[in-house]
């Protein structure tokens, strides 16, 4: 895939977890449709970010806690509601399979002013092997599960 | 506050939970439900007892391990860590 100007994004697909959804079915509730969201791939993460519209979109309440750093927060780590989710990373290619993740911790952090919705982090990366060509021009990336 | 009395649960437990360390723990109100191995499994058992009622899954860490992010973002904070 081509990277863009804002680095390497894949189109992905966020929604509730598998045992969320099965809640949500007994208790006679509608299931949130899948949001798509565009994620930076993010070696420098190490969990996976959403930008709140779309735990919003999705009506997740927290189901955890973690400490987060990151540049904003200076040296005192943050506590950070943390969410139970599905993510799926459709295939590049006709004929391939997703790569899904039926239930994941996630948090949420601001990102639409950057032009994404997430960034996927070493937690999915490490279902994967990430390529990274930054030759002449935009370059290239492969993100192979 | 979110899972506020959960968290608080978890905090007041946790030097029993040391023989625990690396286990998920499943907490609704102020009951330590159970230890899993893993995250899928706990979440899984927490929408089975509760269905949709508040829980927390917390990994049992000691010195909690925190997430780092390079970039520079704002995470939705629902408090300080202590």
């Amino acid at each position: 895939m081509a990277l863009t100007p804002g680095g390497p994004i894949v189109n992905a697909l966020v929604g509730v977890s598998e045992a969320r959804r099965a809640a949500l079915t007994s208790a006679g509730q509608a299931i949130p449709p899948l949001v798509q969201i565009r994620g930076l791939i993010d070696t420098g993460a190490s969990c996976t970010c959403v930008d709140p519209s779309v735990i919003t979109a999705l009506s997740l309440p927290p189901t955890g806690s973690v400490s987060m750093l990151t540049p904003s927060t200076g040296a005192t780590p943050h506590a950070t509601a943390q969410y139970d989710a599905a993510l799926i990373i459709p295939p590049s290619q006709a004929g391939q399979l997703p790569l899904v993740f039926q239930t994941i911790p996630i948090v949420g952090s601001d990102l639409k002013a950057q032009g994404i919705d997430a960034l996927l982090g070493r937690d999915i990366l490490s279902r994967c092997v990430l390529l990274y060509n930054g030759g002449p021009g935009l370059g290239l990336f492969t993100l192979a599960f | 506050m979110a899972l506020e009395q959960e968290l608080a649960t978890y905090a007041a437990k946790l030097p029993e939970l040391k023989d625990q360390e690396g286990k998920f723990v499943l907490i609704h109100g102020s009951d330590v439900v159970d230890f899993f191995s893993s995250y899928e499994d706990a979440i899984k058992i927490g929408y089975d007892k509760f269905k949709l009622e508040p829980f927390l899954v917390k990994q049992i860490q000691t010195i909690e391990q925190v997430q780092f992010i390079s970039r520079s973002v704002d995470p939705c904070v629902t408090r300080h860590a202590s």
